[in-house]
């Protein structure tokens, strides 16, 4: 009855990218060698990554094309640039690759470019290497809508930010956040007194939540930046009686949180596009492995990337109104 | 000759030795409970917000996980050695448990069942520690990559909820307005306490990290005992997953990451020493405590993010460092005596 997330985001994305193929008169038959590209991660065992390579294999059934998963289980940098040295050596038709660490993956990202061989970054990239094109979430401008989220329910009070602040990409997150709360709602008070480091964990972020809310009982919005924030945060909210008075967003989806907004525990969270940064990777390094870029006469010896260099695949709201969307069958 | 010597002297002097750290430990966590008593007023007085029953429960609950590993790291510590795999086997407890729940498991067998994973892990650890003698460190550093990749295979690698309405009664659950995850943290570290210092079999775990020989020739059955420990340290460490799946409604294979450094530390702070054959449960609840109030103070006295770990860092050592020259200046000659 209800169209589920899968095939909602099936059916959209396929149309989207037949829309798009047809405007552009892509040719669809398959080769007689099937094309193999490859999908490169740290941490391969992650469920995050599985949305991304779910989308990678969507786009590759369209394309009639082989889509491989691989990676290093661990958060090891060296073993990343093994792995995807390897995958270069399998003279793969593409390479859609998340990057540990940007400048120690940039000489084989480069090599593979020189080589002929499309490569895209998602989710965490390599801005000063040759790849064609990033594909990944502009985590400032997640922050923004954080905070506009909050602002919309809070008037007044203080707003904090649970976070873990040596990682990059949350760090623009929480500036994102405390600058646009600071600007558009004058009447919340937040800053960088305002954060709690988790660690990374959802016990060091109960325990920060609750001590914050005791140094600073009138905090009326929270955000989350991480999955294992939001979970550690609702519950230092349920335990100090607080889930129903104070907002609160997170970051991430999983059963659990989503379980939480339907129970009422957390309002919502923010869900990164990371099904299109694997479906858009494989059709980036499609389009250009299969000679369909036309934006100049000839990229190549122009000198310029085939691909937008950088796009924005976004979050959106999760809340109790559409969460079943995000629900595996 | 020696063979004479060492089979009846050690016995003897470990007898003494055990005595007399037994008299140092209880020195130790005085210290310990006074810093934490001087920092629990020194808050109150400063900020007015520290004897709040929210304040005190959120610490409390913060602890109350991480106290159920405790009296298995303090057993694995004092037998001599330690156990890296006690985060890993906390997230694999929890996630074995909730996925049984999943399943329609009822609630009791799919705890048994996350019991006995740690079981499982734990006595691997001290099978291949004893019987094929890898040390310790690689022993359980390899069962700490086993349990979390088996964790993620499990559950492949997403989070587990949508657990029953009544498993959450010993996270969330509350009695006479104290929560029961920390009631049951205190009574496993109480038994823990009293276990090691009064029953017969356990105090074996002091002689054999004090002189692991000596014991072996009095007649201890050293591997048998050492095989025990890893298994309840196990045990424990899975217990304290499936508590808090219960406390945060989720099983996540990514949890516990670090936890056995944070458990080890505080065993640290609480008394154990890393060379063995020392150490009390209750003093690595003091050292949670201790850790924990230090983590809530600077939340409290409003101390810059950026600067907490720098800050936690330096008090644990100036802490630790402190206790250690005290103690050694209090008991030189005894230390002397004991070392020959």
């Amino acid at each position: 009855m209800n169209i589920n997330r899968r095939e909602f985001l099936k059916k959209s994305g396929i149309a989207a990218a037949a829309a798009f193929a047809a405007s552009q008169g892509v040719n669809l038959t398959r080769a007689q060698d099937m094309q193999t590209y490859y999908m490169v991660s740290f941490l391969s065992g992650i469920s995050y990554w599985a949305d991304a390579f779910r989308g990678m294999q969507d786009a590759a059934t369209y394309l009639g094309v082989e889509a491989v998963y691989t990676g290093t289980p661990e958060y090891d940098i060296t073993g990343e640039v093994r792995v995807l040295e390897e995958t270069l050596g399998l003279e793969p038709d593409g390479v859609v690759l998340t990057v540990i660490q940007a400048d120690a993956l940039q000489p084989t990202i480069n090599n593979a470019i020189s080589s002929g061989i499309p490569l895209v970054t998602f989710d965490a990239d390599s801005p000063q290497s040759d790849r064609y094109a990033f594909l990944g979430t502009g985590n400032y401008a997640a922050g923004v809508m954080a905070a506009r989220y909050i602002g919309g329910l809070v008037d007044g009070g203080k707003a904090a930010v649970i976070t873990v602040p040596s990682q990059n990409n949350l760090a623009q997150r929480t500036q994102g956040f405390i600058d646009t709360i600071t600007a558009e709602f004058p009447n919340i008070e937040t800053g960088d007194s305002f954060i709690v480091d988790n660690q990374n964990t959802s016990e060091q972020a109960a325990s920060g939540l609750a001590a914050l809310l005791q140094a600073e009982p009138d905090i009326r919005g929270v955000f989350s930046s991480n999955a294992q924030a939001a979970i550690g945060a609702s519950s230092a909210l349920r335990e100090a009686g607080l889930s129903d008075s104070v907002h609160h967003i997170g970051f991430d989806f999983d059963e659990g949180t989503l379980d939480l907004i339907d129970n009422g525990q957390l309002g919502a969270t923010l869900a990164q596009g990371t099904w299109q940064m694997g479906f858009w990777g494989l059709m980036f390094a499609y389009m250009v492995r299969n000679g369909n870029i036309a934006s100049v006469a000839d990229w190549m010896s122009a000198g310029i990337s085939p691909l937008p260099p950088y796009v924005d695949t976004g979050v959106v709201v999760i809340n109790d109104t559409n969460s079943q969307f995000w629900r595996a069958e | 000759m020696t063979v004479e010597n060492t089979s009846i002297k050690p016995k003897n002097t470990s007898n003494q030795i055990v005595g007399l750290l037994g008299q140092l430990v209880r020195v130790r966590e005085f210290t310990l409970v006074a810093m934490i008593i001087a920092i629990a007023i020194g808050l109150e007085l400063y900020t007015g917000r520290f004897f709040t029953p929210l304040n005190i429960n959120a610490i409390s609950l913060g602890f109350s996980t991480s106290a159920v590993i405790v009296f298995g790291m303090t057993l694995a510590l004092v037998s001599g050695g330690f156990d890296l795999s006690v985060g890993s086997v906390f997230a694999l407890g929890g996630v074995v448990t909730a996925t049984a729940l999943r399943s329609g498991t009822p609630i009791p067998l799919a705890i048994l069942a996350g019991l006995a994973v740690g079981l499982v892990a734990g006595f691997t650890n001290g099978i291949l520690i004893t019987k094929v003698q890898i040390n310790p460190f690689i022993t359980t550093l390899g069962m700490m990559g086993i349990a979390r990749g088996a964790a993620l295979a499990v559950t492949k690698g997403t989070t587990v909820a949508g657990l029953p309405q009544e498993f959450f009664v010993y996270g969330q659950g509350k009695l006479f307005d104290i929560f029961n995850l920390i009631i049951i943290a205190l009574i496993i570290i109480l038994i823990g306490d009293i276990l090691m210092r009064r029953s017969a079999i356990f105090r074996q775990v002091y002689y054999v990290g004090g002189n692991e020989e000596a014991a072996r020739l009095s007649g201890i059955n050293v591997d048998r005992m050492k095989i025990a420990v890893y298994t309840l340290s196990g045990i424990f460490a899975a217990l304290a997953g499936i508590l808090s799946v219960s406390r945060f409604t989720v099983a996540d294979p990514g949890a516990g990451t670090g936890e056995e450094l944070r458990i080890i530390a505080a065993c640290i702070i609480g008394g154990c020493s890393l060379q063995g054959g020392r150490g009390t449960v209750i003093g690595g609840l003091f050292g949670l405590i201790f850790v924990g109030l230090i983590n809530n103070g600077m939340v409290l006295l409003r101390v810059p993010v950026y600067w907490q770990q720098l800050s936690m860092g330096i008090v644990l050592l100036l802490a630790v460092g402190f206790d250690t020259l005290s103690q050694r200046w209090q008991s030189r000659p005894r230390n002397r005596q004991s070392t020959g």
